[in-house]
């Protein structure tokens, strides 16, 4: 009992020393560990969620990528097929059209040159029935004149001479 | 002036019939402070934290991983934490608080002479003993509701041979040692570092007690310290199940 007081415990004093740790204990557990523990727990669970959104997004944007080339590369293949086959289109109506203005141009040939035969022969026609005109009316006025034989012998040597 | 050195802490005044300590005022304003600053840290929580809730983060993520390195489970450390983080940073605050410069000059005007209205908190026997109370309390709490009543009690009592017999009993003696052995020690280091501070700055006040006030600073840290990871270590060791005690709870 000596010892207990020379220590100065009191079991007053000892009551309200465990009370007030008791208080301490359960304000820093209420107040303190526990929000902290839970607000770590959740930046961490945050900062997990972000790392892992991030690999997604970036995994995202790679297939994006991918994807982006695979579609220029379609593109750029359907875009020259197009090209070479307009050319090949061109190709054939270039060829068809010449060969129209081919057959054109023979055409026309042909026509003129049926109008070139039909022309001369009208006028060999015209130009024979001219001569026969001339020729009966030269006839005519020599008749006409003095028929007489030297003269008549005398024309038709000259006229055959003139033939 | 003399020295005034006192084992018991000083009686203030009464309320009532209820004795007012200088300690205990003290180990008061400690939880209000301790309170106060847990309350400023919880309102404040923020994603992208400040200092003081960085300083908080640190201490309490590395103490919590020294627990759990400790007792080897996240399930138990989780458990055991707050009252080991609760004891350290109580008797570290405690311990550090004497080194505010002035207080030791405050005193009362009492019957036989000046009181110091400040004194170290664990320089009061009563509150190291409550202290340790609680740690041992707790240990064989954890004891008993890890081994059940009866294999609690076997522990201390055991008729299978006497040498167990034997070794039951230095097992209860074991346990009383504990209050002893963890009380005295906090008690005595602060309450002789409070002494020697207070001779050396009897005898020499410049300079000379810096170096103790250092080793006092020093003691301030460990003290808390080592108190509690005593405190965890025994509740590790009562946690535990050994396995012949495995083997006997497998065949029941």
């Amino acid at each position: 009992m000596e010892l207990i007081h020379a220590f100065g415990i009191d079991y007053k004093i000892l009551i309200a020393q465990a009370l007030n740790f008791a208080i301490l204990f359960f304000v820093l557990y209420r107040f303190g560990y526990k929000p902290i523990f839970a607000f770590l727990e959740e930046r961490r669970e945050r900062i997990r969620s972000g790392v892992v959104m991030a690999e997604k997004a970036e995994a995202k944007l790679r297939a994006a990528q991918e994807e982006k080339n695979a579609i220029v590369i379609e593109a750029k293949k359907e875009a020259s097929a197009i090209v070479a086959n307009a050319y090949a289109l061109a190709e054939l109506g270039k060829e068809e059209k010449i060969k129209q203005a081919k057959e054109e141009i023979a055409s026309i040939i042909a026509k003129e040159k049926e109008k070139i035969l039909a022309e001369k022969e009208q006028m060999t026609k015209e130009i024979k029935a001219d001569v026969a005109d001339m020729i009966a009316s030269a006839l005519e006025k020599i008749l006409g004149e003095k028929i007489d034989a030297e003269k008549d012998k005398a024309m038709i040597k000259e006229m055959m001479l003139r033939k | 002036m003399e020295l005034n050195i006192s084992i018991a802490p000083d009686i203030l005044f009464y309320i009532r019939s209820f004795p007012v300590t200088n300690s205990l005022i003290w180990s008061l304003a400690i939880s209000g402070f301790l309170i106060a600053i847990t309350f400023v840290i919880r309102f404040s929580l923020k994603t992208v934290p400040g200092k003081l809730q960085n300083i908080t983060e640190i201490i309490i993520e590395e103490s919590f991983s020294f627990v759990r390195s400790v007792i080897g489970s996240e399930e138990k450390a989780k458990k055991v934490f707050p009252l080991f983080c609760t004891l350290f940073l109580f008797i570290l605050t405690a311990n550090v608080f004497t080194f505010i410069p002035g207080q030791a000059a405050l005193s009362l005007r009492g019957g036989n002479g000046p009181l110091p209205v400040f004194r170290a908190a664990m320089a009061d026997y009563g509150m190291v003993l409550v202290l340790t109370m609680i740690s041992v309390l707790t240990v064989q709490i954890v004891a008993i509701a890890v081994h059940g009543p009866f294999g609690y009690l076997g522990k201390f009592f055991n008729f299978q041979s006497p040498l167990k017999f034997f070794l039951g009993l230095m097992d209860i003696v074991g346990e009383l040692a504990k209050v002893l052995s963890l009380s005295f020690r906090l008690f005595g280091n602060i309450f002789a570092g409070e002494v020697l501070g207070m001779v050396m700055l009897f005898l020499i006040p410049f300079i000379v007690p810096l170096p103790f006030m250092f080793l006092g600073v020093l003691t301030a840290v460990v003290q808390a310290f080592v108190f509690a990871t005593l405190t965890l270590v025994f509740i590790t060791l009562a946690s535990e199940i050994e396995e012949d005690e495995l083997v006997e709870q497998a065949s029941m």
